[in-house]
Protein backbone atom coordinates (compact mmCIF):
# COMPACT_ATOMS: atom_id res chain seq x y z
CA UNK A 1 0.00 0.00 0.00
CA UNK A 2 1.24 3.47 -0.97
CA UNK A 3 1.11 6.43 1.15
CA UNK A 4 1.50 10.14 1.46
CA UNK A 5 3.89 10.12 4.39
CA UNK A 6 3.33 13.05 6.79
CA UNK A 7 5.62 12.16 9.73
CA UNK A 8 4.87 15.88 11.36
CA UNK A 9 7.56 18.68 12.42
CA UNK A 10 7.83 16.97 15.74
CA UNK A 11 8.73 13.62 14.40
CA UNK A 12 10.63 14.86 11.43
CA UNK A 13 12.87 17.35 12.93
CA UNK A 14 12.92 16.63 16.91
CA UNK A 15 12.94 12.87 16.85
CA UNK A 16 14.24 11.92 13.57
CA UNK A 17 15.55 8.63 14.84
CA UNK A 18 11.61 7.65 15.72
CA UNK A 19 10.53 8.55 11.64
CA UNK A 20 13.60 6.45 11.05
CA UNK A 21 12.38 3.37 12.77
CA UNK A 22 9.12 3.56 10.96
CA UNK A 23 10.50 4.33 7.42
CA UNK A 24 12.69 0.74 8.16
CA UNK A 25 9.77 -1.12 9.42
CA UNK A 26 7.47 -0.02 6.14
CA UNK A 27 8.62 -2.64 3.59
CA UNK A 28 8.30 -5.36 5.87
CA UNK A 29 4.83 -4.64 5.90
CA UNK A 30 4.36 -3.50 2.03
CA UNK A 31 3.92 -0.28 2.76
CA UNK A 32 5.33 2.44 0.37
CA UNK A 33 5.72 6.24 1.39
CA UNK A 34 6.24 8.89 -0.87
CA UNK A 35 7.48 12.28 0.21
CA UNK A 36 5.52 15.39 -0.30
CA UNK A 37 5.84 19.47 0.42
CA UNK A 38 3.78 19.70 3.27
CA UNK A 39 3.39 22.06 5.77
CA UNK A 40 2.93 21.88 9.35
CA UNK A 41 -0.15 19.81 9.96
CA UNK A 42 -1.37 22.97 11.23
CA UNK A 43 -1.05 22.23 15.08
CA UNK A 44 -4.35 22.66 17.01
CA UNK A 45 -2.96 23.93 20.21
CA UNK A 46 -0.89 26.31 18.11
CA UNK A 47 -2.16 27.61 14.94
CA UNK A 48 -6.01 27.11 15.46
CA UNK A 49 -5.82 28.76 19.03
CA UNK A 50 -4.54 31.42 16.80
CA UNK A 51 -6.71 31.68 13.68
CA UNK A 52 -9.45 28.64 13.09
CA UNK A 53 -9.71 29.70 9.37
CA UNK A 54 -6.10 29.54 8.99
CA UNK A 55 -6.09 25.90 10.74
CA UNK A 56 -9.00 25.26 8.10
CA UNK A 57 -7.18 26.18 5.09
CA UNK A 58 -3.86 24.87 5.84
CA UNK A 59 -5.04 21.77 6.75
CA UNK A 60 -6.75 21.39 3.42
CA UNK A 61 -4.13 22.45 1.46
CA UNK A 62 -2.42 19.43 2.89
CA UNK A 63 -5.05 17.02 2.21
CA UNK A 64 -5.42 18.37 -1.22
CA UNK A 65 -1.76 18.12 -2.08
CA UNK A 66 -2.11 14.12 -1.17
CA UNK A 67 -5.70 14.31 -3.48
CA UNK A 68 -3.55 15.47 -6.69
CA UNK A 69 -1.10 12.75 -5.90
CA UNK A 70 -4.02 10.05 -5.83
CA UNK A 71 -2.79 8.69 -2.25
CA UNK A 72 -4.47 8.08 1.38
CA UNK A 73 -2.49 9.98 4.26
CA UNK A 74 -0.21 8.32 6.69
CA UNK A 75 -0.03 9.65 10.20
CA UNK A 76 2.53 9.15 12.48
CA UNK A 77 1.78 11.81 14.96
CA UNK A 78 -1.68 11.85 17.18
CA UNK A 79 -1.41 15.56 17.49
CA UNK A 80 -1.13 15.65 13.23
CA UNK A 81 -3.72 13.03 13.22
CA UNK A 82 -5.93 14.75 15.19
CA UNK A 83 -5.99 17.58 13.19
CA UNK A 84 -6.03 16.48 9.75
CA UNK A 85 -9.57 14.49 10.61
CA UNK A 86 -11.08 17.30 12.34
CA UNK A 87 -10.51 19.35 9.40
CA UNK A 88 -11.78 16.71 7.42
CA UNK A 89 -14.40 16.45 9.30
CA UNK A 90 -15.29 19.91 9.50
CA UNK A 91 -14.95 20.41 5.17
CA UNK A 92 -17.11 17.44 4.98
CA UNK A 93 -19.88 18.54 6.85
CA UNK A 94 -19.73 22.01 6.29
CA UNK A 95 -20.30 23.51 2.85
CA UNK A 96 -20.35 26.40 3.23
CA UNK A 97 -16.64 26.34 5.07
CA UNK A 98 -15.13 24.02 2.05
CA UNK A 99 -16.49 26.41 -0.52
CA UNK A 100 -14.86 29.14 1.59
CA UNK A 101 -11.59 27.13 2.13
CA UNK A 102 -11.35 26.20 -1.60
CA UNK A 103 -11.51 30.21 -2.60
CA UNK A 104 -8.32 30.46 -0.65
CA UNK A 105 -7.02 27.34 -2.74
CA UNK A 106 -8.04 28.30 -6.01
CA UNK A 107 -5.60 31.12 -5.11
CA UNK A 108 -3.07 28.49 -5.47
CA UNK A 109 -3.71 26.45 -7.74
CA UNK A 110 -5.59 23.58 -5.60
CA UNK A 111 -8.85 22.40 -4.69
CA UNK A 112 -10.06 20.17 -1.83
CA UNK A 113 -12.36 17.54 -2.79
CA UNK A 114 -12.29 15.37 0.54
CA UNK A 115 -11.04 11.69 -1.38
CA UNK A 116 -8.13 11.17 0.45
CA UNK A 117 -8.65 9.17 3.52
CA UNK A 118 -6.33 10.23 6.76
CA UNK A 119 -4.94 6.71 8.55
CA UNK A 120 -2.25 6.86 11.34
CA UNK A 121 0.33 4.06 11.89
CA UNK A 122 -1.46 2.70 14.82
CA UNK A 123 -4.98 2.03 12.34
CA UNK A 124 -2.93 0.39 9.68
CA UNK A 125 -0.78 -1.95 12.13
CA UNK A 126 -3.67 -2.57 14.16
CA UNK A 127 -6.54 -2.57 11.66
CA UNK A 128 -5.48 -3.30 8.37
CA UNK A 129 -2.39 -5.63 8.73
CA UNK A 130 -3.40 -7.47 12.00
CA UNK A 131 -1.84 -8.30 15.38
CA UNK A 132 -1.83 -12.16 13.97
CA UNK A 133 0.29 -10.87 11.10
CA UNK A 134 2.25 -9.19 12.74
CA UNK A 135 3.42 -11.48 15.41
CA UNK A 136 3.73 -14.07 12.19
CA UNK A 137 7.33 -11.79 11.60
CA UNK A 138 8.37 -11.57 15.48
CA UNK A 139 11.70 -13.17 15.54
CA UNK A 140 12.73 -11.57 19.08
CA UNK A 141 10.08 -11.46 22.05
CA UNK A 142 10.57 -8.83 23.94
CA UNK A 143 10.34 -9.66 27.52
CA UNK A 144 9.41 -6.82 28.96
CA UNK A 145 6.44 -5.08 31.03
CA UNK A 146 5.18 -1.66 29.89
CA UNK A 147 2.36 0.86 29.99
CA UNK A 148 1.04 2.00 26.55
CA UNK A 149 -0.31 5.26 26.47
CA UNK A 150 -2.58 5.93 23.16
CA UNK A 151 -2.29 10.12 23.63
CA UNK A 152 -5.32 12.36 23.77
CA UNK A 153 -5.39 13.05 20.12
CA UNK A 154 -5.57 8.67 19.05
CA UNK A 155 -8.76 8.73 21.52
CA UNK A 156 -10.60 12.24 21.26
CA UNK A 157 -12.46 13.07 19.61
CA UNK A 158 -14.10 9.38 19.64
CA UNK A 159 -16.73 10.01 16.83
CA UNK A 160 -14.55 11.74 14.37
CA UNK A 161 -11.22 9.52 15.08
CA UNK A 162 -12.60 6.05 15.39
CA UNK A 163 -9.73 4.07 16.20
CA UNK A 164 -10.43 2.98 19.82
CA UNK A 165 -12.59 3.04 22.90
CA UNK A 166 -11.98 6.48 24.06
CA UNK A 167 -12.39 5.28 28.03
CA UNK A 168 -10.93 1.50 27.54
CA UNK A 169 -8.67 1.30 24.79
CA UNK A 170 -7.72 -2.03 23.96
CA UNK A 171 -6.37 -1.98 20.61
CA UNK A 172 -2.49 -0.65 21.54
CA UNK A 173 -2.08 -3.17 24.51
CA UNK A 174 -2.35 -5.76 21.80
CA UNK A 175 -0.26 -4.28 19.65
CA UNK A 176 2.65 -4.83 22.12
CA UNK A 177 1.19 -8.57 22.88
CA UNK A 178 2.50 -9.71 19.93
CA UNK A 179 5.73 -8.73 20.06
CA UNK A 180 5.95 -10.55 23.55
CA UNK A 181 5.61 -7.58 25.71
CA UNK A 182 3.35 -7.69 28.65
CA UNK A 183 0.89 -4.47 28.71
CA UNK A 184 0.03 -3.15 32.20
CA UNK A 185 -3.22 -1.54 33.14
CA UNK A 186 -2.58 1.27 35.08
CA UNK A 187 -5.02 4.21 36.68
CA UNK A 188 -5.05 7.14 34.60
CA UNK A 189 -4.43 5.23 31.12
CA UNK A 190 -6.55 7.85 29.02
CA UNK A 191 -5.33 10.46 30.69
CA UNK A 192 -3.32 13.36 29.10
CA UNK A 193 0.83 13.76 29.79
CA UNK A 194 0.21 17.66 29.82
CA UNK A 195 2.07 18.49 26.73
CA UNK A 196 -1.16 20.59 25.62
CA UNK A 197 -0.22 23.27 28.22
CA UNK A 198 3.36 23.32 28.14
CA UNK A 199 3.56 26.90 26.28
CA UNK A 200 0.74 28.47 28.40
CA UNK A 201 0.58 27.03 31.58
CA UNK A 202 4.62 25.11 32.66
CA UNK A 203 3.89 24.41 35.84
CA UNK A 204 0.20 23.14 35.48
CA UNK A 205 1.71 21.02 32.46
CA UNK A 206 4.29 19.44 34.86
CA UNK A 207 2.05 18.90 37.08
CA UNK A 208 0.03 16.70 34.73
CA UNK A 209 2.71 15.46 34.12
CA UNK A 210 3.84 14.20 37.11
CA UNK A 211 0.24 12.76 37.72
CA UNK A 212 0.43 10.31 34.81
CA UNK A 213 3.95 9.27 35.35
CA UNK A 214 2.53 8.45 39.34
CA UNK A 215 0.14 6.54 38.27
CA UNK A 216 2.06 4.73 35.13
CA UNK A 217 4.94 3.93 38.47
CA UNK A 218 2.40 2.24 40.70
CA UNK A 219 2.41 -0.73 38.23
CA UNK A 220 5.90 -0.75 37.90
CA UNK A 221 6.82 -1.04 34.34
CA UNK A 222 9.88 -1.79 32.65
CA UNK A 223 9.04 1.41 30.15
CA UNK A 224 5.89 3.45 28.54
CA UNK A 225 5.33 3.03 24.72
CA UNK A 226 3.39 5.55 22.57
CA UNK A 227 2.21 6.10 19.27
CA UNK A 228 3.24 10.32 19.35
CA UNK A 229 6.18 12.43 18.78
CA UNK A 230 5.07 15.11 21.36
CA UNK A 231 3.93 12.54 24.01
CA UNK A 232 7.46 10.72 23.66
CA UNK A 233 9.11 14.42 24.06
CA UNK A 234 6.95 14.68 27.07
CA UNK A 235 7.71 11.62 29.35
CA UNK A 236 11.02 11.11 27.91
CA UNK A 237 12.42 14.65 28.58
CA UNK A 238 9.62 16.44 31.07
CA UNK A 239 10.73 13.70 33.72
CA UNK A 240 13.40 15.08 34.09
CA UNK A 241 11.89 18.35 34.98
CA UNK A 242 8.76 16.88 36.90
CA UNK A 243 12.18 15.11 39.41
CA UNK A 244 13.47 18.93 39.66
CA UNK A 245 10.30 20.83 40.42
CA UNK A 246 8.44 17.97 42.36
CA UNK A 247 11.51 15.80 43.73
CA UNK A 248 10.28 12.94 42.36
CA UNK A 249 12.73 10.16 40.77
CA UNK A 250 10.94 9.03 37.64
CA UNK A 251 13.29 7.26 35.30
CA UNK A 252 11.09 5.60 32.86
CA UNK A 253 12.27 4.65 29.25
CA UNK A 254 10.29 5.88 26.31
CA UNK A 255 9.74 3.86 23.12
CA UNK A 256 7.67 4.58 19.98
CA UNK A 257 5.86 1.39 19.11
CA UNK A 258 7.76 1.04 15.75
CA UNK A 259 10.81 1.31 17.31
CA UNK A 260 10.18 -2.12 19.25
CA UNK A 261 8.52 -3.63 16.10
CA UNK A 262 11.91 -3.19 14.62
CA UNK A 263 13.88 -4.72 17.11
CA UNK A 264 11.47 -7.70 17.53
CA UNK A 265 11.80 -7.98 13.56
CA UNK A 266 15.73 -7.95 14.29
CA UNK A 267 15.63 -5.60 11.18
CA UNK A 268 19.08 -4.05 11.00
CA UNK A 269 19.64 -0.11 11.50
CA UNK A 270 18.47 0.21 15.05
CA UNK A 271 21.40 0.30 17.10
CA UNK A 272 21.61 3.86 16.73
CA UNK A 273 18.27 4.35 17.25
CA UNK A 274 17.72 2.63 20.38
CA UNK A 275 21.16 4.86 21.20
CA UNK A 276 19.24 8.03 21.00
CA UNK A 277 17.40 7.94 23.43
CA UNK A 278 18.18 9.94 26.76
CA UNK A 279 16.54 7.67 29.50
CA UNK A 280 18.38 4.40 28.63
CA UNK A 281 16.16 1.68 28.44
CA UNK A 282 16.29 -2.60 28.33
CA UNK A 283 15.97 -3.02 24.91
CA UNK A 284 19.37 -3.25 23.07
CA UNK A 285 19.10 -3.47 19.18
CA UNK A 286 20.65 -6.58 17.76
CA UNK A 287 23.60 -5.49 15.13
CA UNK A 288 24.33 -8.83 13.03
CA UNK A 289 27.98 -9.98 13.94
CA UNK A 290 28.68 -7.67 16.69
CA UNK A 291 29.12 -9.88 19.96
CA UNK A 292 27.23 -8.75 22.54
CA UNK A 293 24.61 -7.07 20.84
CA UNK A 294 22.30 -9.94 19.90
CA UNK A 295 20.45 -9.97 23.24
CA UNK A 296 17.21 -9.24 23.01
CA UNK A 297 16.60 -7.96 26.48
CA UNK A 298 18.87 -7.06 29.14
CA UNK A 299 18.54 -7.39 32.81
CA UNK A 300 17.00 -4.72 34.33
CA UNK A 301 18.36 -2.56 37.15
CA UNK B 1 -9.47 41.26 9.11
CA UNK B 2 -11.04 37.82 8.27
CA UNK B 3 -11.22 36.25 11.40
CA UNK B 4 -13.35 38.28 13.53
CA UNK B 5 -16.08 36.53 14.91
CA UNK B 6 -19.22 38.22 13.79
CA UNK B 7 -22.28 38.29 16.30
CA UNK B 8 -24.12 35.63 14.83
CA UNK B 9 -21.11 33.77 15.67
CA UNK B 10 -20.91 33.99 18.41
CA UNK B 11 -24.95 33.71 19.11
CA UNK B 12 -24.66 30.34 17.41
CA UNK B 13 -21.46 29.48 19.60
CA UNK B 14 -23.22 30.41 22.81
CA UNK B 15 -26.27 28.66 21.90
CA UNK B 16 -24.59 25.50 21.21
CA UNK B 17 -23.61 25.52 25.31
CA UNK B 18 -27.02 25.97 26.22
CA UNK B 19 -27.91 22.72 27.15
CA UNK B 20 -25.48 22.86 29.77
CA UNK B 21 -27.06 22.08 33.34
CA UNK B 22 -24.06 22.11 35.72
CA UNK B 23 -23.10 19.01 36.19
CA UNK B 24 -19.36 19.54 36.34
CA UNK B 25 -18.33 16.09 35.09
CA UNK B 26 -16.04 18.06 32.83
CA UNK B 27 -14.84 19.45 35.46
CA UNK B 28 -14.05 16.22 37.22
CA UNK B 29 -12.13 14.89 33.80
CA UNK B 30 -9.96 17.69 32.90
CA UNK B 31 -6.40 17.04 33.93
CA UNK B 32 -5.84 21.03 34.48
CA UNK B 33 -8.63 21.25 36.96
CA UNK B 34 -7.30 18.39 38.27
CA UNK B 35 -3.80 20.14 39.56
CA UNK B 36 -4.93 23.71 39.45
CA UNK B 37 -8.19 23.70 40.52
CA UNK B 38 -8.58 27.48 39.51
CA UNK B 39 -8.56 26.95 36.01
CA UNK B 40 -12.72 25.21 35.88
CA UNK B 41 -14.17 24.83 31.98
CA UNK B 42 -17.45 24.60 34.09
CA UNK B 43 -17.12 27.93 35.31
CA UNK B 44 -15.89 29.30 32.05
CA UNK B 45 -19.58 28.03 30.48
CA UNK B 46 -21.77 29.04 33.27
CA UNK B 47 -20.26 32.42 33.07
CA UNK B 48 -20.59 33.14 29.28
CA UNK B 49 -24.30 31.29 29.07
CA UNK B 50 -24.97 33.79 32.04
CA UNK B 51 -23.54 37.22 30.55
CA UNK B 52 -24.10 36.64 26.56
CA UNK B 53 -20.42 37.72 26.06
CA UNK B 54 -17.36 35.78 25.49
CA UNK B 55 -14.91 37.55 27.41
CA UNK B 56 -11.46 35.82 27.75
CA UNK B 57 -9.81 36.19 30.87
CA UNK B 58 -6.41 34.50 29.79
CA UNK B 59 -7.21 31.37 31.64
CA UNK B 60 -8.41 30.08 28.24
CA UNK B 61 -4.98 29.25 27.47
CA UNK B 62 -4.31 26.77 29.84
CA UNK B 63 -6.63 24.25 28.33
CA UNK B 64 -4.49 21.56 27.08
CA UNK B 65 -7.01 20.54 24.36
CA UNK B 66 -7.31 17.23 25.82
CA UNK B 67 -10.96 16.67 24.41
CA UNK B 68 -11.71 14.32 27.87
CA UNK B 69 -14.50 17.16 28.85
CA UNK B 70 -16.36 17.02 25.56
CA UNK B 71 -16.20 13.50 24.99
CA UNK B 72 -18.05 13.26 29.03
CA UNK B 73 -20.16 15.75 28.73
CA UNK B 74 -23.58 13.94 28.82
CA UNK B 75 -25.32 16.84 27.37
CA UNK B 76 -23.22 17.19 24.05
CA UNK B 77 -21.79 20.31 24.49
CA UNK B 78 -18.45 20.48 22.33
CA UNK B 79 -16.22 22.18 24.74
CA UNK B 80 -13.46 22.08 22.22
CA UNK B 81 -15.16 24.23 19.67
CA UNK B 82 -16.29 26.91 22.25
CA UNK B 83 -12.72 27.13 23.83
CA UNK B 84 -11.11 27.29 20.04
CA UNK B 85 -13.40 30.19 19.72
CA UNK B 86 -12.28 31.60 22.89
CA UNK B 87 -8.32 31.58 21.92
CA UNK B 88 -9.90 33.13 18.61
CA UNK B 89 -11.23 35.71 20.19
CA UNK B 90 -8.04 36.16 23.15
CA UNK B 91 -5.39 36.24 19.87
CA UNK B 92 -7.59 39.09 18.51
CA UNK B 93 -7.10 41.02 21.59
CA UNK B 94 -3.79 40.48 21.74
CA UNK B 95 -3.25 38.26 24.48
CA UNK B 96 -2.23 35.11 22.47
CA UNK B 97 0.57 33.63 24.92
CA UNK B 98 4.41 34.10 24.50
CA UNK B 99 5.96 31.80 21.92
CA UNK B 100 2.41 31.65 19.90
CA UNK B 101 3.25 34.29 17.13
CA UNK B 102 6.43 32.40 16.81
CA UNK B 103 5.34 29.95 15.91
CA UNK B 104 3.17 31.43 12.96
CA UNK B 105 6.01 33.64 11.93
CA UNK B 106 8.11 30.37 11.42
CA UNK B 107 5.06 28.79 9.30
CA UNK B 108 4.86 31.41 7.44
CA UNK B 109 8.44 31.57 6.73
CA UNK B 110 9.33 28.02 6.50
CA UNK B 111 5.97 25.88 6.12
CA UNK B 112 6.41 24.40 9.69
CA UNK B 113 7.53 24.72 12.82
CA UNK B 114 11.27 24.30 12.86
CA UNK B 115 13.45 26.72 14.30
CA UNK B 116 16.62 26.51 12.02
CA UNK B 117 18.23 24.85 8.89
CA UNK B 118 20.45 22.82 11.07
CA UNK B 119 17.75 20.27 12.05
CA UNK B 120 17.82 18.72 8.50
CA UNK B 121 21.90 18.07 9.69
CA UNK B 122 19.72 15.72 12.62
CA UNK B 123 17.96 14.15 9.64
CA UNK B 124 21.34 13.56 7.98
CA UNK B 125 22.58 11.63 10.60
CA UNK B 126 19.83 9.17 10.65
CA UNK B 127 20.47 9.07 7.27
CA UNK B 128 16.91 10.20 6.72
CA UNK B 129 15.91 12.35 3.03
CA UNK B 130 15.53 16.33 3.85
CA UNK B 131 11.38 16.43 3.76
CA UNK B 132 9.86 18.68 0.69
CA UNK B 133 8.74 21.73 1.65
CA UNK B 134 5.90 24.20 0.30
CA UNK B 135 7.36 27.17 -1.32
CA UNK B 136 6.98 30.27 0.92
CA UNK B 137 4.69 32.06 -1.57
CA UNK B 138 1.90 29.62 -1.37
CA UNK B 139 2.00 29.66 2.58
CA UNK B 140 2.38 33.46 2.22
CA UNK B 141 -0.86 33.26 0.38
CA UNK B 142 -3.05 31.13 2.68
CA UNK B 143 -2.01 32.81 5.71
CA UNK B 144 -2.50 36.41 3.80
CA UNK B 145 -6.11 35.20 2.62
CA UNK B 146 -7.24 33.84 6.24
CA UNK B 147 -6.01 36.68 8.10
CA UNK B 148 -3.37 35.40 10.09
CA UNK B 149 -0.56 37.32 8.57
CA UNK B 150 -2.73 40.86 9.60
CA UNK B 151 -2.87 39.16 13.25
CA UNK B 152 0.75 38.63 13.28
CA UNK B 153 1.21 41.98 12.44
CA UNK B 154 -0.46 42.89 15.41
CA UNK B 155 2.04 41.04 17.44
CA UNK B 156 4.99 41.78 15.59
CA UNK B 157 3.83 45.80 15.94
CA UNK B 158 4.97 44.85 19.75
CA UNK B 159 7.99 43.20 18.85
CA UNK B 160 6.88 39.59 18.12
CA UNK B 161 8.42 37.49 15.94
CA UNK B 162 9.95 39.98 13.86
CA UNK B 163 13.04 38.96 11.97
S1 LIG C 1 -20.13 18.18 31.48
FE1 LIG C 1 -21.44 19.29 30.01
S2 LIG C 1 -23.38 19.65 31.08
FE2 LIG C 1 -21.88 19.04 32.64
S3 LIG C 1 -21.09 21.02 33.41
FE3 LIG C 1 -19.71 20.36 31.78
S4 LIG C 1 -20.49 21.35 29.90
FE4 LIG C 1 -22.13 21.45 31.45
S1 LIG D 1 -9.95 19.98 26.67
FE1 LIG D 1 -9.16 21.56 28.05
S2 LIG D 1 -10.88 22.08 29.41
FE2 LIG D 1 -11.38 20.13 28.41
S3 LIG D 1 -10.69 18.55 29.85
FE3 LIG D 1 -9.00 18.90 28.42
S4 LIG D 1 -7.71 20.47 29.38
FE4 LIG D 1 -9.71 20.48 30.45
Amino acid sequence: MKYAFFPGCTMAYRLPFVEKSIRLVAPHFNIELVDLPFTCCPEPNSVRSFSDETWLALAARNLALAEKSKLDVLTACTGCHESFMTAKHELDTHPDRKDAVNEVLGEIGMEYTGVSAVKHMHQVLFDDIGPEAIAEKVKRPLELRVVTHSGCHMLRPEAILQIDDCEAPVKFDGLVEVLGIEPLEYMDKTMCCGTGTRRANREASFAILREKMTSMKMVNPDAAVVFCPSCFISFESGQRIVNKTFGTDFKLPVYYYTELLAVALEIPGMVPIIKAHRVKGPVTASAPGVPGEGRPVEAKN
Amino acid sequence: MTDTKTPEEIESIIESIRPCFQCGICASSCPVFRVAPEINPRHAIDEIVKTGVIEPDGTEWSCAYCLMCEQRCPMGVSLAHLLVAVKNISTEKGNAPEGLPEIIHSILSTGVIAQDSDLDKMREKYDLPPLKRPTAKEVRKVLELTGATDLLELYQSKGVGSD
